[in-house]
């Protein structure tokens, strides 16, 4: 019965994954340090 | 226990009318409101670049912006709450949706500085202050079991803090594949969909319970001679100041040092990625333990990583592990400063005491981001701030440690 919760933190874990290695693409480096956290 | 008398005592949390909607429901319309509108709002530094040189404005005129919707986000957000509470928060988030969208597209309409204040300032502030947390958390209060409330809080928050961390690549990728003003447009349709998700929150017509009433007067007054929601109000002021002076001024802090861009970029992803878990721990922590000891915990260690930050050498890992540590620490405060609120004075203006505790956190905010700059400004340096961080993580550690969480006991009025 712990398959469920196992499969779902799985799945989480997958899709912030996914999203932090959007965060290192080296086009998107630059952009970022220099733009976005002025308006944090 | 008896309302019938006017001796009789009543305690806040039993003010809370009998549960109407499903959690799930309310967990999965709510976490998605807050995912789109913590999201939509944490990318536009990626506006910076395309609108000032396409408007010929200064970086000024959008950073004064920024600055005016955080200002009207705060202080719309009582009213917003107070709203909520009392005609529904379904209203308001529908107002809010509706408003969004209004600022999105105005926004990349705006040709002029004062437009784009009107619009990236006033109308983004106020629809922000009428779709994020405080509203969504006065429904969850309603209407989930007071045992699962700091839970349900924590799913939520971790769900804005998933948004936030979400929307920076996406909306990159937009202005990178459309244009900077097709981007506002799409972001603008797409923050409608808190329209069908506000239907989700509306809640059947709500009677508190007889002999329980209270008049929003008597509410603002009992809070504000409290001082357990003094102290948090405190506490959360400090929260403010840390989170938005580190998010504003770390780059050029680490620029400063010598450190090349990447590193803060990564730093960035790794705040907003342990973000994620550190919100969803602190609403799980929240229904065992006080929240008065979690969030004195999350205010000391952050004076600690702070301070171990600065103590050790500069290099990039340091960051990173800094980045990591601060992240969990980041929005953790929202989980359990919401519920303790719900907990001391119960749920019938959860929104609008909610509401005001952020005003507070948003004052903060704006001294963090000014003293950082107005510091730096006279020393050449940024550590005098950062130490005064330091400093105000101690403080709100302390604060936190008295607060009563029990809930407040009300003299009951007489029976009809």
């Amino acid at each position: 019965m712990k398959l469920r919760p196992t499969l779902a933190w799985t799945a989480v874990g997958a899709v912030l994954g996914v999203v932090f290695a959007a965060y290192l693409r080296p086009e998107l480096a630059l952009t970022l340090a220099t733009q976005l956290w002025n308006c944090f | 226990m008896s309302s019938s008398t006017t001796s009789a005592k009543t305690s806040a949390t039993t003010s809370a009318a009998a549960p109407k909607l499903s959690m799930t429901q309310v967990l999965i319309c709510g976490a998605m409101v807050v995912t789109l509108s913590m999201g939509i709002r944490h990318g536009f530094g990626l506006w910076l670049q395309p609108i000032t040189m396409d408007r010929g404005w200064t970086r000024e005129t959008f950073a004064l912006a920024i600055a005016l919707q955080n200002l009207a986000w705060g202080i719309a957000g009582p009213f917003a709450g107070g709203l909520a509470d009392r005609f529904g928060a379904f209203r308001v988030l529908i107002v809010g949706g509706l408003l969004y969208a209004a600022g999105l597209v105005s926004m990349g309409l705006a040709t002029s500085g004062l437009a784009f204040m009107g619009s990236a300032g006033l109308l983004l502030g106020m629809a922000q202050s009428g779709t994020t947390y405080a509203i969504v958390y006065g429904v969850i209060g309603r209407n989930v079991a007071a045992d699962k409330r700091s839970w349900a809080m924590g799913v939520t928050a971790a769900a804005g803090s998933f948004g936030q961390f979400l929307m920076v690549p996406v909306e990159n990728w937009l202005i990178g594949s459309f244009g900077w003003q097709e981007a506002l447009f799409a972001l603008g349709c797409l923050s409608l969909a808190i329209l069908p998700l506000a239907l989700g929150l509306k809640e059947p017509a709500q009677t508190a319970a007889k002999g329980t009433h209270q008049s929003v007067g008597a509410a603002l007054r009992e809070a504000f001679a409290y001082p357990s929601f003094q102290l948090l109000m405190a506490g959360y002021f400090v929260c403010g100041f840390q989170v938005v002076f580190i998010g504003v001024h770390m780059p050029s802090y680490l620029k400063d040092q010598g450190l090349t861009p990447n590193v803060a970029t990564t730093a960035l992803a790794l705040i907003g990625l342990f973000n994620v878990f550190g919100t969803y721990a602190a609403g799980t922590l929240g229904a065992r333990l006080q929240k008065r000891y979690i969030l004195s915990a999350i205010y000391f260690l952050r004076a600690i990583v702070i301070t171990v930050f600065l103590l050790l050498p500069l290099t990039p890992m340091s960051v990173y592990v800094f980045a990591a540590a601060m992240g969990l620490l980041w929005l953790s405060t929202i989980p359990p400063t919401n519920a303790v609120i719900a907990q001391i004075f119960g749920v019938q203006y959860l929104s609008m005491l909610g509401g005001f505790v952020f005003l507070s956190h948003q004052i903060g905010s704006f001294l963090g981001v000014w003293l950082g700059g107005r510091l730096y400004d006279m020393t050449g340096s940024y550590n005098i701030v950062w130490w005064i961080a330091v400093a105000l993580g101690i403080f709100a550690g302390i604060v936190n440690l008295p607060v009563r969480e029990q809930a407040i006991v009300r003299a009951a009025p007489a029976a009809a």
